[in-house]
This record gives C-alpha cells, structure tokens and sequence, in this order.
C-alpha cells in the first residue's frame, strides 16, 4: 500500500488504483477492500504495479452461490486486452461472506494518465440451481456452468467410491489422481492473434484433425484442419454437425496435438460462440478461429519447439439456446483414455489439493456436505 | 636447270601462288616441257575433284522421312533388347538393372532416414509475436499478456500447482487453489 501511496505522491496515475464496480441490483456486495502487500517499483522510465487486492464479498440473495466471474480491466495499459478472475466450486449459503484474491502486476510507462488503474466489475454468478446473474461479456455463464458440472460429475466419482469402498478406496482414487496429473505431458503454449511475423516460417501446410466421439454427445466433429508451420498452428477451422433436436449457441472443442514420438499433449480449446455461430438442430456449422498457438516442450524437458506430427479434437463442452451445457461423461472421457491428457477439473484440483494438505478424512467430510 | 617443286606446281595450277612466284613459275614453265606436262595433270585432276564433290540432286523430305524412320526402329529394336536383357539373365549391364538400382536407392533412403530419426531435427521456432504485437504466455508466477512494449500479468503467487490451458479465441487461464482461502481460483487473459 505504501508503494502505492508513494506513486500517487509523484502524481502519476490515480488516488484510486483499484475500483470495483457492482450493479445495484447485485446480489453480491462489497464487504471490503484490502490492497495487502501491493507495491510499486520504479524500473527506468517505466512502473511495475503489484496489486494484491483481497475483496470480501457478500452473498445477498437467497440461493447458494456456486461460482463467481470478475472481469478485470486495466485499459491504458493493454487497450485490447482484458482479464478475468473466477472462483468456481465455491458452496457460499446466503448472508455468507466470502473471499476473492485478485493478484495482478501491470508495467507501464511511468507517465500516463489518471483515473483508476484497474477497474474490477462483475461478470457473472452462478448459483446452485443453475440460474445466473450478470452481464455475461466473458461468457461466464457457459463458462462457469460447465465447471460446475464437471464438478458435480467428479465429486459424484469420488463419492460412489467412497460409499463402495471406504476411505481406503477413496484414498487409493485420490493416489491415482495425483499420479496421473503428476505424469500429465505439459506444453509451454504461448498465443498470439492475427497472422504471425516472421521470416523463417519453414514449410507450412494443412494438417487434418482426427476426431475422437463420445457416445451422447449432442454436436459431432465433422471435418477440420489447421495451418502449421514449425511449432506453430494456426487458424483452426472445425465443421460441426448439430445431432439433438436443439439449437445448440456454442461448442468447444478441445484440441490436442501429437508430436513425432506419438505422444499428446493438450493444445487448447478452440470454442465459437455468438451471433455468427449458428447452429441449429441438425445443421452443420464452423468453428474458427484467427488464432496462433506456438508449442514448446517446458523448459526443464529442453524447451525445444515442438514438432506437431499429427491433431486430435474432441467436443469438450456444448451450450444450448436455453443456457444448459453438456459435457463428455467420467466414463468416456477414461475410455478415450483422456483423462491422463486432459487437465483436471477445477474442482478435482481442489479436491486433490484438500487431500494433499489435510488427508482423506477431511475430503470425506468435503465429499459428505453436498 | 632447277624446277620448282611439286606444291609450287600444285599451287600454279590452282592458281593460288603469290604475285611473285606465279611470275618466276610461269618463266619456268615457258621453257620446261616437263614441268608444264606436271602442271596440265594437276589442273586436270583437280578439275576431276571438282567434279568428285557435286552431289546429285536430292529428295531431301524424302530423307527426312527415312531418318525420322530408321530412328523409331532404332527405339523400337532398343527397347526389345532392353526387355530380353531383364528378363534373362544378368549380364555386363546387369549391374545397372532395376533391381539392384531400386535396391541401391532404397538403401540411400534407409540410411538417410535412420540419420533424421537418430538427430530428431526440431522444427524452426517461430517467434510468437502478431502483427500487433499481442501475445498470451505462461511465465513461473502467472500468466501474461505482452502488447506493445507494456505488460500486465495476472499472478498466482499463493499456489506452486497450477494448470495452464490455452483458448484458440486468444486467451490464457491458469488454475490454481490459493492457499490463503482454500479456493480454487482461475486467472483468465484475453486478447483481442
């Protein structure tokens, strides 16, 4: 805070570096703000901002909140950027205060002008029955309604193994959790917008996706290619085929890659959504995106750039016009032998975390309140 | 009496001595009897050679025709000889008969291959950098975007485990439990 103090001293941006903006009609309210350990270090003619900022919010409605979606805006910084903070898997009864952590570092040029540094509005609540409130500029809602079902698919998973099994079972579970995230093939995967500038793009050609299908799933993969050249794909192009008798306003799908040793890796997510993307009950459509994904191994696997020998797509999340979300199935998802790919959910990493630090009883007990 | 040799005798009657020795050739010749008769057989024989190089008058798209003939049955006769030598058995030319070549090749291709799988050459890295210089990366406390020479990072600084995961539409998330709460925090970068 101090930090802070001294460069509004030097007059440089603002009184205020942090404004939160909710709606009147929120039903969450600010309870307080705290800008912690947030500093401020001169490095030439530039300023790097660290703002740790702990909000303490209030759930004023009458439903269980499930999940909350901050969008987080520092415009003269990144004039086409933004950012976003959410805390999903969350279990917060009405009247109960509840924390978000937004931890952000912004460089500047030390000169710029006034006004707030970082604006922080509310995108989106999802509450226990699914309803929601909110602007929705993030896609929050699709967002954080599949993350609540995944998180009711695996806290399912986790508690018929616990009832069949016991805490022995549960433990065995969480152990095997653990390895295959420990043993996950990670890419360091950078994005970049637009047509990329480079002079030594090497050989670039169109690569076909393979398609992996789940049984049920609502929207089929059809047909789809992307642009590669080096380590870099670019410009996904997926044609989808609506199967249910719904219109279906977004679909993602997921999107791996294989190097030259035949193994995957997770990419990304190549989602469509808005009014462009229509797909109506048994139509094709296209998802695309002008985008550039640049795959490398981490840095303590070499850091070499990738060389992408084959992609695989798969549909990981589709919403319907009516705002429901299917997602694949447990069961499918280890058939396809996925889950050893795939990052965990959000709430099996918190479940997996809860396990780490406090033991099996206490995720029993976590699995046992709802 | 000296006569002039034979060339100079040669050259007279073709008429391709010098000014000079044509003049002193033809005094000689004025009273040598001998030498004159030697001159009349080399104008002579050189008229017969003359005579020797006229070609009678030719059909030449009649030869042209007969050439263009006599090189397709040339082919025609080669490709025969061509298909008895691989059928039978090898001979002198065996060593460059399409087995052994294919073989030969294939070995070229076996050993070149082995050398691209043993050095595993690594694609070129392309820089990650758009035209309007917006890029999304993961760094070791955050995700990041870079625009125009300015930064803005979201951290988590409370958390060591975190999944990162890329969106084709431009964007970054890292997933986290923060340790001070207990929740499950994601951290989300878009560009646009």
């Amino acid at each position: 805070m101090a930090g802070v103090t001294a460069l509004c001293a030097q007059g440089t941006p603002t009184n205020n570096p942090v404004k939160i903006n909710l709606p009147p009609d929120s039903p969450l309210t600010l309870i307080s703000t705290d800008l912690g350990d947030s500093h401020v270090t001169q490095r030439g003619s530039a300023v790097v901002l660290d703002l740790d900022v702990g909000l303490t919010l209030h759930n004023a409605s009458p439903n269980r909140v499930r999940g909350v979606t901050l969008l987080v805006s520092a415009q003269e910084v990144t004039p086409g950027g933004k950012a976003s903070v959410s805390v999903p898997s969350l279990d917060v009864a009405p009247n109960q205060n509840f924390p978000v952590r937004i931890n952000l570092r912004l460089l500047r040029p030390a000169q710029m002008g006034g006004g707030p540094l970082v604006q922080v509005n509310l995108d989106g609540v999802l509450f226990q029955d699914y309803s929601f409130y909110g602007p929705n500029r993030l896609e929050s809602r699709r967002t954080m309604t599949a993350w609540e079902m995944q998180a009711q698919r695996d806290r399912k998973y986790f508690k018929t193994i616990l009832a069949a099994h016991g805490l022995d079972g549960l433990k065995q579970a969480m152990l095997e959790s653990l390895n295959r995230q420990a043993e996950r093939p990670r890419l360091d995967v950078q994005v970049s917008r637009g047509r990329t500038v480079t002079s030594a793009a090497g050989a670039e050609h169109a690569a076909q996706f393979a398609f992996l299908r789940f049984p049920g799933e609502p929207v089929e993969p059809v047909d789809g290619w992307a642009e590669i050249a080096g380590n870099e794909a670019r410009n996904p192009r997926i044609d989808v085929h609506n199967l249910s008798s719904r219109q279906v306003r977004s679909v993602e799908i997921d999107w791996m890659v294989t190097d030259r040793q035949g193994k995957q890796y997770m990419a990304g997510s190549v989602p469509a959504s808005g009014p462009e993307f229509n797909l109506k009950a048994g139509s094709t459509s296209r998802v695309l995106q002008d985008t550039a994904l640049h795959l490398s191994r981490l840095a303590n696997d070499g850091g070499a750039p990738l060389a992408i020998a084959g992609m695989t797509g798969f549909v990981g999340q589709v919403e319907f016009a009516d705002g429901k979300v299917w997602i694949p199935n447990r069961e499918s998802l280890a058939n396809a032998q996925l889950l050893g790919i795939l990052e965990p959910s959000p709430e099996e990493q918190r479940l997996m975390d809860l396990y780490r630090k406090k033991g099996p009883k206490a995720l029993a007990d976590e699995l046992n309140k709802f | 009496m000296t006569h002039p040799d034979q060339t100079t005798l040669a050259l007279y009657a073709g008429q391709d001595l010098g000014w000079f020795t044509r003049v002193r050739t033809r005094r000689h010749l004025a009273g040598c009897g001998e030498c004159r008769d030697a001159v009349l057989a080399f104008a002579s024989a050189r008229d017969n050679l003359v005579a020797l190089c006229e070609l009678p008058a030719l059909s030449w798209s009649r030869m042209a025709i007969e050439m263009k003939a006599n090189i397709r049955l040339g082919l025609a006769a080669g490709e025969c000889v061509r298909r008895e030598r691989s059928a039978g058995r090898l001979d002198l030319f065996g060593i460059f008969s399409g087995a052994r070549t294919l073989a030969a090749c294939g070995s070229v291709m076996a050993l070149l291959t082995a050398g691209l799988f043993l050095e595993r050459p690594t694609p070129p890295a392309l820089p990650a950098m758009a035209a309007d210089g917006a890029v999304l990366r993961a760094t070791a406390n955050g995700i990041e975007l870079n625009q125009g020479g300015q930064t803005w990072s979201l951290l988590h600084v409370r958390s060591s485990d975190v999944t990162y995961s890329a969106g084709a539409q431009g964007s970054m998330r890292a997933g986290y439990v923060d340790s001070d709460t207990g929740n499950i925090t994601i951290n989300n970068l878009y560009v646009q």
